[in-house]
């Protein structure tokens, strides 16, 4: 019988709202009588083990002194091991359950981390490596939408051959992958989306071109999976009033002080009945083609006419759990629930079936293939 | 040697761990500068009628000792309590046991306790103690001076990592330095860049050997494109050092002022100092409103370094921000490219050194225009929010300069209050020759702007007030610490009051 970790932090911009999300989810475990092992991801890639306790501030300059170094070793049976010192023990592995993944933008959301812990045999909440790969690339989860018959806005790939949007302008540009909130330029045609691609370096993975609609209004929903797929309420994000444009920026989204549980928003929001309803059926549908698991949030464009399914997020700021107010699903047993998940429904299954050594027997010799 | 003796001395000793801590937490609050702890007990001993005679007492009873051994006892009680106003625990900065400290602890404490057993094998313990116990500070900085070779051996390593972090990542460096104005720079070309760059800036107050090095190592993550490092200095040589390992191809300097000129001397060699930081560079950014940078740029123009001038006041700048009342005009190589709302709270300066920077790194002058509409503030710089009981309350307290009090002031005029106006400060510090009169200017500005200014403490209490009296419909209070001044803000002020708090002194200062 291990423990349970939650694991927050990471290589991307999003590194510090993954912290105050891992922070927040520690707290909860803690008070309900289950404090969790914390693990944070710095921002050069490495794992170390720290107070739960902590706050914020204590991340501000770095990982916090008192934080031990661990390593992460991807086999069958590894997991975390704490480093041995040659004045201590030797390195001790790290018993684990079920990991919490509070980890936002980069690798922590686009499958590496669960690739990883998928090899390492190590359990967690969330998505899958295939939910969270398609979750993080615009084009591609547009695609699948637009291919399901979800509504979406028509979206392209940027590059630089490329002669015609099929849509008309002005157009808005993303970087293919990665968060909502970075890198984001809103054009007039599209020679300057092509000056963009090699003047914005964020767009040097990829970009997505799509039509710029300021009249259409961003909506969010959560979707959670166990016990069984589940919606929240639905939320009006607002802008902050330094008018930084018509899109929500990093800004308007994280710097309230406590992540996403903070920004101003419309909660529940003003939306007709049958356009609620809409909404919640779109989010069902959206959950079954992109494989969704854990907690994930939708994010919508509608106006009064028309609706749109635009992004999903597989690992939502502060865990969506400010969204689940009616029916009202306390944090707690929102954690308890992604714990559950974690271990009843595994991520993966290996296996080398069909390599039964038939190819070996009946091959010649390497040289005489290489001749 | 006999028992007295012996008992006597460890009483001292005892009183003298007292003094030790208050010394050693100097020492740690001026970043182990050579002399620190020991400037610092002058000036305090110094500093009122109470403690001058204090002082005088504890070295009479110190040399009494020698005749009557239990007099020394005294001694050390008197430099364990004074002097006067200068705790031991500290309000602003308690001791931070870092490995640094900790070694300094040791060595200075062990050294005493060694002189003394010296003394009392001499057989003149009591006065040994006493005078050992007087002579802390002393002990303290002849510590850290034995230390401070080995402290720059220990860093070594640090510093091997985060050249070879520099090598392996390759990003672009911007070094910002100047002797007001970094932090708010750096923030500001963080804000502009990072839409299209995958930016770093060093942390807030990273700013030394030690800091940068950090911030390297433990910030710099790969694929990071731009790295802003703020270079900071008290003299010359430490620029020089930090370029050797961590060069910058943008360099900036943001303003010649007379800020820590007690340590530079002369605002040349502060100039010198920071000149410095243009050596690697291929670029370098200077705001040339300051006089001193118009000359450097022009001495720069033959070399092959390439200039860009930005400023505020000066029309032949390549980037000009110009305040035109409420509005910026943001010209670009003399063609205007915006006009925006002045944003509140931030020096035109600091926002045309990091446009200066962008236009370098190649960022489109469009979208730059858009960008700086945008810009959020930098925190206590002068930022406002309005307290629950309804009054307007100006934030100035990080690191005040002259340019950026008068801004400050600035502000809280043009503030919309309907009722008074207060500026609380403790004045302006380490501007050595001219801190009398820049601080008697501060006073002055600030009683024509304020119904009333309350002086916090006594460091430039004279100069404050002497200038605050040209001006005779100010009212004029004083206070010893910043908590009073607050109390009296929150009984005293209301809804439609503003009040403006400028600076902020650590408490070793008195």
């Amino acid at each position: 019988m291990g423990e349970l970790a939650v694991l927050f932090g990471g290589p991307s911009p999003e590194h510090d709202v993954s912290i105050l999300t891992g922070l927040q989810a520690a707290r909860e475990l803690a008070s309900s009588g289950k404090p969790p092992l914390c693990i944070y991801w710095t921002k050069m890639g490495s794992f170390v083990l720290v107070d739960g306790a902590l706050e914020a501030s204590a991340f501000l300059e770095g990982p916090p002194s008192s934080a031990t170094p661990l390593v992460l070793s991807v086999e069958e049976g590894g997991g975390f091991q704490s480093e041995g010192s040659s004045r201590r023990k030797a390195s001790q592995r790290l018993a684990i359950d079920a990991v919490i993944l509070a980890t936002h933008g980069g690798p922590g959301e686009d499958g590496t981390l669960q690739a990883a812990l998928d090899l390492a045999g190590l359990p967690y909440s969330g998505p899958t490596v295939a939910g969270a790969a398609l979750g993080m690339d615009k084009l591609a989860f547009g695609a699948v939408i637009m291919s399901a018959g979800i509504p979406s806005l028509p979206r392209v790939a940027l590059m630089k051959d490329l002669v015609a949007v099929p849509f008309e302008g002005p157009y808005i540009v993303k970087p293919r992958f990665g968060g909502s909130s970075i890198g984001i330029d809103v054009v007039a045609d599209l020679e300057v989306a092509k000056a963009r691609l090699t003047a914005n370096t964020h767009l040097a993975n990829g970009a997505v071109i799509e039509p710029y609609r300021p009249d259409l209004s961003d909506y969010q929903v959560a979707v959670r999976t166990y016990p069984s797929r589940q919606l929240s309420a639905i939320e009006r994000p607002l802008r902050s009033g330094a008018g930084s444009g018509e899109i929500l920026g990093y800004a308007d989204k994280y710097v309230g002080g406590e992540g996403m549980a903070s920004a101003p928003r419309e909660l529940p929001a003003l939306v007709s009945e049958s356009r609620a309803k809409e909404m919640l059926a779109l989010a069902d549908r959206v959950a079954e083609v992109a494989g969704v698991r854990g907690v994930a949030r939708i994010d919508y464009l509608a106006n009064d006419d028309e609706l749109y399914v635009n992004e999903i997020n597989t690992i939502p700021g502060s865990l969506g759990r400010y969204l689940f107010i009616d029916p009202m699903v306390p944090f707690g047993e929102l954690l308890s629930d992604l714990i559950t998940e974690a271990t009843s429904s595994p991520t993966h299954r290996y296996s080398a079936a069909g390599a039964d050594g038939l190819v070996l027997r009946g091959a010649a010799s390497i040289a005489a293939k290489l001749a | 040697m006999n028992l007295v003796d012996v008992a006597i001395s460890i009483l001292c000793l005892g009183a003298g761990s007292f003094a030790w801590l208050r010394w050693l937490r100097v020492a740690q609050r001026e970043h182990y500068l050579p002399g620190a702890a020991t400037q610092f007990a002058l000036r305090w001993w110094n500093d009122r009628p109470a403690n001058q005679m204090l002082g005088i007492l504890a070295v009479c009873t110190a040399i009494a000792s020698f005749w009557l051994p239990v007099v020394g006892i005294l001694a050390a009680a008197i430099v364990a309590i004074g002097p006067l106003g200068l705790g031991v625990r500290g309000r602003t900065s308690p001791l931070n046991w870092t490995r640094r400290l900790r070694t300094l602890a040791i060595l200075s404490g062990v050294a005493s306790v060694v002189l003394v057993i010296i003394a009392l094998l001499l057989g003149i313990g009591p006065l040994g103690a006493a005078i050992v116990v007087l002579l802390i500070p002393i002990i303290v900085d002849a510590a850290d001076a034995i230390l401070r070779p080995l402290e720059k051996r220990a860093s070594e390593h640090f510093i091997e990592s985060a050249t070879d972090r520099i090598l392996r990542i390759q990003p672009d460096i911007v070094g910002i330095t100047g002797s007001y104005g970094k932090t708010s720079t750096k923030e500001h070309l963080t804000a502009l860049l990072s839409g299209d760059r995958a930016v770093v800036p060093s942390p807030r107050s990273f700013n030394n050997r030690a800091g940068l090095a950090r911030a390297i190592n433990e910030h710099l993550s790969e694929g990071t494109e731009i790295f802003i490092a703020e270079m900071g200095t008290y003299g010359k040589g430490e620029i020089q050092e930090l370029v050797s390992w961590c060069p910058p191809e943008i360099a900036v300097i943001t303003a010649i002022g007379p800020v820590h000129l007690e340590r530079f001397g002369s605002l040349d060699v502060t100039l010198s100092a920071k000149a410095e930081i243009l050596a690697p560079a291929s670029v370098a950014v200077l705001n040339v409103d300051d006089e001193r940078l118009a000359e450097l740029a022009g001495r720069l123009d033959a070399t092959s370094t390439r200039i860009v001038r930005v400023g505020s006041h000066s029309r032949e700048a390549d980037v000009v921000v110009a305040v035109q009342g409420s509005e910026w005009n943001i010209e670009i190589a003399g063609e205007t490219i915006g006009i925006i709302q002045a944003p509140r709270g931030l020096q035109p300066t600091n926002v045309a050194c990091a446009l200066g920077v962008a236009l370098a790194l190649g960022v489109d002058r469009r979208v730059l225009s858009q960008r700086v509409a945008t810009l959020p503030s930098v925190e206590h710089r002068l930022t406002s929010t309005v307290a629950p009981s309804g009054v307007l309350v100006l934030d100035d307290t990080f690191n005040s300069n002259p340019a950026g009090a008068a801004a400050a002031l600035e502000a809280l005029e043009h503030a919309p209050i309907t009722g008074r106006r207060v500026v609380v400060t403790p004045g302006m510090i380490e501007l050595g020759h001219l801190q009398r009169s820049e601080n008697q200017k501060l006073g002055s500005r600030a009683a024509a702007v304020a119904d009333v200014l309350i002086i916090v403490g006594r460091t430039n209490a004279r100069s404050l007030g002497l200038g605050a009296h040209e001006h005779s419909s100010c009212e004029i209070r004083r206070v010893r610490t910043r908590e009073e001044a607050v109390a009296w803000v929150r009984t005293s002020l209301g809804d439609g009051d503003g009040v403006l708090y400028e600076n902020d002194l650590p408490d070793h200062y008195s």
